[in-house]
């Protein structure tokens, strides 16, 4: 390596020519992308939660449903209004992936309606209706229908909406932007629309998810490039860790796709989490190299002085952190093993830039220009003085008081176990946009007025062929409906036995309410009839071929994972309660079971993937350090900033989500990163005057001057990402600060302070000395 | 030069003289509307009376099965005009006994009656519209007992062989385009037997939409009848398969068996 080093400073040109050439190639790969924005991809195609929902769509012909909603604040109820509904549902069934057979509106669904001694199968509205006694039929028909109440019309008469199947949920953004046009073209002045449901809410993220990469990433770079502009004040210097980010940013997301990865929603994130990383170690150079020139003045002996300095910790951290990261391999979710492998290949990348590209990159600066830097030495910048009045203030009370410092570390230590415990686990996908987005505009307005914008199945399994036309099967149906009904947020529920009720009203004259025969042949009578009059699909998607499986349809006004938790209880509460019949068993399917379930996988899989990842990290740096209480000692930040970060979740009442789930992998990057240049930086110098206050004193110098550089950079740096529209965008950000503020904190209070109290017994001091190993 | 000029217009002119020779020498094409009509005639109206065993298997895309057996009775007032249809369900066996009448009006709304017995009830269905399903089957009304070939313009695309047999290729436009949900029809219909071979119908898109194939055609007393029908909708992957067993015509059926009161009380020889 050294050699390298030696080459790199020896032959600058030709390093520089072979870092270009090497990233050329590694980029000539981008053409050959292909972008998988479904969350569902979190799960393993052979996860059986997944594996049952496929069979649930292909066995009750259903589909991803989009629900779009026409408001008309005067009143929906007259000719122009309907007619133009009308059109516009005219308008989807001719947008290509719309499956016509499903489309679910007044004019493409039928209802069952008795009359004298006739039984009338018709569209709710085969024609749009033009005298008042006509609009008030069909107003009653939609509020008095169980099957339409709440789901294709409002209580107040103000709204309609159309159900929307479409063919695969990656093309809801676009037949969202085709339905948009239609009803911008169609609807009348004062009417608006909205374009609800989870499809469109996951397609569409994932969609901007790459333009707010496009935005954001960019955008960190320039504000990190502005940070370190002000800290290093030649852009020649500061060009050089912007290349390093980029550059690893561009192997790394070059080798995932040239190896045939999809780039994920996960794997979307690895530039915005690997700059900080990979600008951390050629900050630290920086950082020696500026303050060793301007000392010295040559070159050449401050770059190779440098490098003989920051070797060995900058190979540790990258080490530890290559190595937490590539033990996310080990979680078993696919994007998660793929973001971990890849994030760990960028750091080795970095490190590799850092110790090729980066001398050989300050060799070629012109010697005028560093010159002017030795010449800036006169007067160092007021940062860096505000940077070393704070450091001397800290030392003071450090090496001074170590033990009150930890028993207040202790203490907030206490607080965030206490924030830790209230932290909620909850995420949806609506909601990872901003509350002015569209699309949380028509998840608000939808659910207010009609039974719920997300869909879940409950399948009723009856054991045996024809077992739902049993009587006492369809009225536990029935009877859980019912008691759902009651669960908010379930705003609707649908099964076949609403359909038998209807038609059973419907030949007996619609008296009284529809009730479910007492007979099997009755039942399955009326199901005939009902199929003789209407479309094949229309029953299919309530009850199977054989008649063996039902297809509860519930809709959830809310789609948060402790909804959907809550309603799956409410079910589970009534079947122990009201023992389905022998034989008969039931469980959940749809989008937003599905999302609850690589949810808790992804938050569970990540949590336990980061504490392994922790102790990976701890045994390498044990071995690393060649000491166990310096092992321990050198996790105190990576803890503190996860404890803090995590209970200060907890504590403002934030919950835990998919972003929030991944960002605990970053302190793996962050926080040992600035523990180990502390305490390697440490050894050495105490190594050297042998005395610990001396070294202490050394070490908050030049080292914590580097350290603090760069918690400022990376804190700083990434809170443009807040400004994003995505809201898991503005999480990172947040968390970035928040994690690399905390990391710093306990690097320049407790981990010396942990020294200090070290410092002061003779076995402790052997320790830091060296002269015990594994101890 | 001019010579040569000369030759190749004649190897020009050579095919396009052979063909108008061919033209002529050939019997003169039907025109598409007479096919069309032919066919009408020739599928659904064969016979004073018609009465078969169907059974119909209704798959879904997974190959689920449904099966449908019934005993399909058919009189016809007139030919290409008014038609009665009786029809009684064998199975499911939760539908046995239910039975079913249609009366057919050429230009207008069919009639349509339903029986059930497990509530002794009879209901006249008022379903207007003739696309509707038939029993839950692919099948409309429409595509069972026959769609005027006046509600659509024809035009004769080309001749083409469907298997053995040579048959023309006829596009059908709806002349009201918002009454049904196609926009196009093409049907091969046989040069021999006048019976559509193969029908594809084209969605409002223009996508394809479902198509049937006359699987199996057989002479019964001198009328070619097709005695296994397909019809796949291939954007569903649904489909249904109807086989029709003993087909027998002109058994002069008693008008009475197409009422009301046959609908309670279906006489003996259908219910077997």
């Amino acid at each position: 390596m050294r050699r390298l080093i030696a080459f790199s400073v020896n032959r600058p040109r030709l390093v520089v020519a072979l870092t270009v050439l090497v990233t050329l190639v590694f980029a000539a790969q981008f053409p050959r992308i292909t972008i998988d924005t479904d969350p569902e991809n979190m799960l393993e195609a052979d996860q059986p939660e997944r594996v049952l929902y496929r069979q649930v769509k292909t066995e009750f012909g259903i589909r991803d449903l989009l629900v779009v909603g026409l408001v008309d604040p005067d009143g929906v109820y007259r000719p122009e209004a309907l007619e133009r509904y009308a059109r516009i549902v005219d308008g989807i069934s001719r947008i290509k992936g719309v499956v016509l057979e499903d489309l679910l509106s007044l004019t493409t669904t039928d209802d069952v309606k008795p009359s004298a001694d006739t039984l009338s199968v018709a569209p709710i509205m085969a024609r749009v209706p033009s005298s008042p006694e006509a609009l008030e039929t069909l107003r009653a028909a939609l509020r008095t229908n169980p099957l339409f109440a709440d789901k294709l019309a409002d209580r107040d008469g103000q709204a309609l909406a159309i159900y929307v199947p479409i063919q695969s949920k990656d093309q809801s953004r676009r037949v969202a932007t085709e339905i948009e046009a239609i009803v911008g073209r169609e609807r009348l002045p004062g009417q608006s629309f909205h374009i609800a449901g989870l499809p469109v809410a996951e397609d569409t993220f994932g969609f901007e998810m790459f333009v707010q990469m496009g935005v954001t990433a960019p955008l960190a770079m320039g504000f990190i490039f502005a940070l370190l502009l002000v800290l290093f004040r030649r852009v020649s210097l500061v060009v050089i860790p912007m290349v390093v980010a980029m550059a690893s940013v561009m192997w790394t997301m070059g080798a995932l796709i040239g190896t045939g990865f999809t780039v994920h929603i996960m794997s979307s994130m690895i530039p915005v989490f690997l700059m900080p990383i990979a600008v951390l170690d050629s900050v630290h150079i920086l950082s020696d190299f500026y303050e060793h020139y301007r000392s010295l003045g040559r070159r050449r002996e401050a770059l190779l002085g440098t490098m003989q300095e920051v070797f060995t910790p900058c190979l540790y951290t990258s080490l530890t952190s290559a190595v937490g990261f590539g033990s996310l391999a080990l979680a078993p979710i696919p994007p998660v093993q793929v973001f971990g492998m890849f994030t760990a290949f960028g750091i080795m990348a970095a490190w590799l830039l850092t110790f090729t590209f980066v001398p050989a990159a300050i060799m070629l600066v012109p010697e005028a220009r560093l010159q002017r830097l030795a010449d800036g030495a006169v007067r160092p910048p007021v940062v860096d003085r505000a940077i070393e009045r704070v450091l001397t203030a800290v030392r003071g009370v450090v090496t001074g008081r170590p033990g009150a410092v930890l028993a207040v570390g202790a203490l907030a230590v206490v607080l965030a176990l206490w924030g830790v415990a209230q932290i909620r686990v909850n995420d949806n996908p609506v909601n990872w946009f901003k509350p002015s987005h569209k699309i949380r505009v028509a998840d608000r307005v939808m659910n207010e007025r009609f039974g719920g914008t997300y869909m879940a199945s409950l399948v009723v399994d009856g054991g045996a062929a024809d077992a739902i036309k049993r009587p006492e099967v369809l009225g536990w149906i029935e009877r859980l409906q019912a008691h759902l009904a009651e669960t908010p947020p379930v705003g609707k529920t649908s099964s076949v036995a609403d359909i038998v009720k209807r038609v059973d009203w419907a030949l007996k004259g619609g008296g009284e309410d529809g009730r479910l025969p007492a007979s099997q042949e009755a039942i399955g009578q009326e199901l005939f009839l009902f199929l003789t009059s209407g479309k094949p699909t229309d029953l299919d998607n309530f009850l199977d071929t054989d008649a063996r499986k039902a297809q509860v349809w519930v809709q959830l006004k809310r789609g948060d994972n402790v909804d959907m938790d809550r309603v799956a209880g409410a079910a589970a509460e009534f079947a122990e309660r009201v023992p389905p019949p022998p034989g008969v068993t039931v469980r959940w399917s749809g989008l937003t079971w599905i999302n609850v379930v690589w949810q808790k996988l992804m938050v569970r899989g990540m949590l336990e993937a980061v504490l392994g990842s922790f102790v990976f990290v701890f045994l390498l740096m044990v071995v690393l350090l060649r000491s166990a209480t310096l092992g321990l000692a050198s996790m105190v930040p990576l803890t503190v900033a996860i404890l803090f970060s995590y209970g200060l979740l907890g504590l403002t009442g934030k919950d835990y989500d998919m972003p929030v789930a991944v960002c605990a992998s970053l302190s793996l990057g962050l926080a040992i990163d600035l523990a180990i240049h502390y305490l390697q930086r440490f050894r050495a110098a105490y190594r050297e005057v042998a005395d610990i206050d001396k070294a202490q004193r050394a070490t908050f110098g030049l080292p914590m001057r580097a350290i603090t550089r760069n918690a400022l950079v990376i804190t700083l740096g990434f809170l443009p990402l807040v400004l994003s529209t995505l809201t898991p965008y503005v999480t990172v950000g947040m968390f970035f600060a928040s994690l690399m503020a905390w990391s710093f904190v306990a690097t320049i209070f407790f981990l010396p302070a942990v020294v200090a109290l070290l410092g002061r017994r003779p076995l402790g001091r052997r320790i830091l000395a060296g002269d015990v190993r594994w101890l | 030069m001019a010579l040569r000029l000369l030759t190749i217009a004649a190897a020009g002119l050579a095919p396009a003289l052979a063909a108008l020779a061919l033209a002529i020498a050939a019997p003169a094409q039907p025109s598409a509307d007479e096919v069309m009509a032919k066919a009408h005639l020739a599928m659904f109206y064969p016979g004073e009376d018609l009465r078969a065993r169907v059974t119909m298997r209704l798959i879904s895309r997974n190959g689920g099965e449904r099966v449908r057996e019934l005993t399909m009775t058919r009189r016809d007032l007139r030919d290409g005009g008014e038609q009665r249809y009786f029809i009684y369900f064998h199975r499911p066996p939760d539908v046995r006994d239910m039975t079913f009448l249609v009366w057919k009006y050429p230009g207008r709304d069919d009639d349509r009656w339903l029986y059930v017995p497990a509530l002794k009830l009879v209901r006249r269905i008022a379903a207007n519209d003739k696309r509707s399903s038939f029993a839950g089957s692919d099948f409309s009304y429409e595509d069972v007992s026959g769609r005027e070939p006046e509600e659509d313009a024809h035009k004769l695309v080309r001749e083409e062989r469907v298997g053995e047999r040579a048959a023309y290729v006829i596009e059908s436009v709806p002349k009201d385009p918002a009454s049904v949900d196609f926009s196009r029809k093409l049907s091969w219909i046989d040069t021999a037997t006048w019976l559509p071979l193969k029908e594809e119908y084209y969605d409002r898109r223009g996508e394809l939409s479902r198509v049937f194939t006359a699987e199996e055609l057989k002479e019964v007393q001198g009328f070619w009848t097709v005695v296994k029908r397909v019809v796949k909708n291939v954007q569903t992957g649904h489909r249904t398969e109807a086989v029709l067993d003993g087909v027998r015509y002109d058994q002069k059926l008693a008008p009475d068996l197409f009422g009301e009161r046959a609908l309670r009380a279906p006489p003996a020889q259908l219910v077997r």
